[in-house]
């Protein structure tokens, strides 16, 4: 091969590398992975009622828990109702529970279990115990970006992934 | 964000807990002893390496040299000397070293506490050992020859019985020539599965236990076959990190250090039975650490593990052989891949039979094995390395200065936090995509040299490498994807 044909080549696929790359940053909006990809700000919603209540209830005050024993907490305004992870039987209720929350935000999530054991946020490492047929509450400053495991330290069952991305 | 995405997140949400999980959780943490994980790379990126992986396999194809440059008649890569070192000395250093390290590590797990996260063994072994020692064999060379424990040993008892018994020194045995690296595979897969399906892996007493095992395999096996022969065909570490020195451009010998062209040392590679069998163990393990964090497989994992508990397994260990499926599964896939390549190769033409094929092309695999273990790793390695070696401030991590967990400062206090901020997310996701870009072209050239070696004709080599290159863009692709959001 002839060096100008060589160097012919080279251009060609730099246009093409160029090119490409358009056309594959184009279908970024494919929403499969937009879905998968994108980092949704708010945390995700409690799917199910609880009958032990998380801490932050919403703007309401007056919200009517049935639970025997409402944890008081002061109500803050303009916080989202923190998502629950519920663990039945020493698994979580629905398979392993995704929370994700944007980088730098005050995180919010609540275990409420079955079972006694500890919590266990790694990356964070934050153990909190929690009793049999009670719950416990996070909150911390989602600092540290990644995807984490929340586990029952005793039973290594992991009963959530914790997603903090920007 | 737009509300579209939003909405999108919703449904994904909504059709993530709406899916029924009949048994329960999925397999709780890959990387053997850390629950996280990194994010997804971004999805810019992602576009920018596919197109130029792809590219520059076709442009290399057709640029690439026409004459063999790394081996065959006229070349030579004895390298010129660069330094020499004090031969004697080092050895007994480094060997020290590893002899230390490896008894210290033992102790640490057997009489420290037992808690996975306090205690240095699980730390030191999955991290410092597994990832820490690829990554040095990639700057300075075989280190792992250098600080080898059991090679240490091996050296001295044999130096020593030599000594003593004089002329009556048995010679060691010859080693099967069929046995070639199968028993590095077979230690590798082990390991891997340990750290990928065994409930107990970050267990630290039961992993001081597992080092001490190996280690006494390793001596049986030496005073067997002979410490060198040993150590280049069945020690699975001394294996694999000594494949993973041969892509740097210098190398030992004895004291003295010599340069080579980059990826000189591996053509020159000895073809022996078992060593595809390796680096398909070391890539499909890697896959399957990746994979294992992905929704195909958490979906997959409670079905399978539901199998098992209908056989009459509990919980945990359904949930063990639900993953060694899984590994035993991407073991296979992977090498299957590369047999279906191999196979392209063969109908080109030429005398060799498929597995004659695949051994000669086996060491094209080392790149992208070690590409691999760095983008799945190096997070690992930057972060919970610094319990090892904290950065900030430099010096002796928290499970050094306190390797039991007992409360000890062997080398004063130390940060207990790992600090998050030395890399970006971004930073992470750039070297995880230039390893496996690099993997990639590595294997390109490394294949494209032995064809033209094997080839007679030029035609008949370049016809042999598009299915190479099929091979290889299969490998890198999994590899972006095992990284990217479609599987996050």
């Amino acid at each position: 091969m002839q060096q100008s044909q060589r160097m012919g080549l080279i251009v060609a696929a730099v246009a093409l590398v160029i090119g490409g790359f358009l056309v594959a940053r184009g279908s970024s909006t494919d929403p499969q992975t937009t879905a998968a990809g994108s980092p949704s700000a708010t945390a995700v919603a409690p799917q199910e009622t609880t009958t032990a209540a998380p801490p932050a209830s919403g703007s309401i005050a007056t919200e009517t828990v049935t639970a025997p024993t409402p944890v008081t907490t002061t109500p803050k305004p303009a916080t989202p109702a923190a998502p629950v992870v519920l663990v039945r039987g020493g698994k979580p209720s629905g398979g392993v529970k995704k929370l994700s929350f944007k980088g730098g935000d005050e995180i919010r999530f609540s275990v409420s279990s079955d079972v006694a054991d500890e919590v266990h946020v790694h990356g964070y490492d934050l153990m909190k115990d929690v009793k049999a047929g009670g719950t416990v509450s996070f909150a911390f400053k989602g600092d540290i970006e990644g995807v984490f495991e929340v586990e029952l330290e005793g039973a290594g069952v992991q009963i959530a992934s914790l997603k903090v991305a920007q | 964000m737009t509300s579209r995405r939003v909405g999108v997140a919703a449904v994904a949400t909504g059709l993530a807990t709406a899916t029924p999980a009949l048994v329960g959780p999925a397999v709780a943490s890959a990387h053997g002893i850390v629950g996280r994980e990194d994010l997804p790379i971004p999805r810019w990126l992602f576009a920018w390496a596919a197109t130029v992986v792809l590219v520059v396999s076709f442009v290399g194809l057709a640029t690439l040299w026409p004459k063999p440059r790394l081996e065959g008649p006229g070349v030579s890569v004895e390298g010129r000397r660069v330094v020499v070192l004090p031969r004697l000395p080092l050895e007994v250093l480094f060997g020290a070293f590893g002899v230390i390290a490896f008894a210290g590590t033992v102790y640490a797990g057997l009489a420290g506490t037992q808690t996975g996260q306090a205690n240095l063994t699980p730390t030191l072994v999955f991290v410092a050992f597994w990832v820490g020692v690829p990554v040095l064999s990639l700057l300075f060379g075989d280190v792992f020859a250098a600080i080898s424990p059991w090679r240490a040993v091996g050296r001295v008892t044999g130096a020593a019985v030599r000594r003593f018994s004089g002329e009556a020194t048995p010679e060691p045995l010859p080693y099967p020539a069929w046995l070639g690296r199968w028993p590095a595979a077979a230690g590798i897969l082990i390991f891997a599965w340990v750290e990928l399906a065994y409930p107990d892996r970050d267990d630290p007493s039961q992993l001081a236990v597992m080092m001490l095992l190996y280690a006494a395999v390793q001596l049986l096996g030496m005073s067997l076959y002979g410490v060198k022969t040993w150590t280049e065909r069945a020690d699975a570490f001394g294996v694999v990190f000594n494949l993973y020195s041969r892509i740097v451009p210098w190398y030992w010998e004895g004291g003295t250090l010599r340069r080579r062209p980059l990826l000189g040392g591996l053509p020159s590679l000895e073809i022996l039975p078992g060593t595809v069998g390796l680096l398909v163990v070391m890539i499909g393990t890697t896959s399957f650490d990746g994979f294992s964090a992905g929704p195909i497989w958490s979906s997959l994992a409670p079905d399978l593990q539901a199998r098992f508990i209908d056989l009459g397994l509990n919980q945990e260990h359904a949930l063990q052989a639900a993953a060694t499926v899984g590994v035993l599964g991407a073991v296979l896939l992977i090498g299957g891949l590369y047999r279906l390549g191999v196979a392209g190769v063969q109908s080109v033409g030429g005398k060799l039979s498929a597995t004659e094929l695949a051994g000669r092309f086996a060491h094209t695999l080392v790149p992208i094995s070690l590409a691999y273990v760095i983008a799945h790793y190096v997070s690992l390695l930057l972060y919970n390395g610094q319990k090892i070696i904290s950065v900030s401030p430099l010096g002796a991590g928290f499970l050094l200065t306190d390797p039991l967990g007992d409360g000890s400062r062997l080398f004063g206090s130390a940060n207990a936090s790992i600090d998050y901020g030395i890399i970006t997310p971004n930073g992470i996701a750039y070297v995880q995509v230039a390893a496996l870009v690099l993997g990639h072209i590595a294997g390109l050239v490394l294949a494209h040299d032995r064809a033209l070696v094997l080839y007679a004709k030029a035609r008949q080599a370049t016809r042999s490498q598009y299915w190479m290159l099929a091979v290889m863009v299969g490998f890198t692709s999994l590899g972006l994807w095992l990284l990217s959001a479609q599987n996050s």
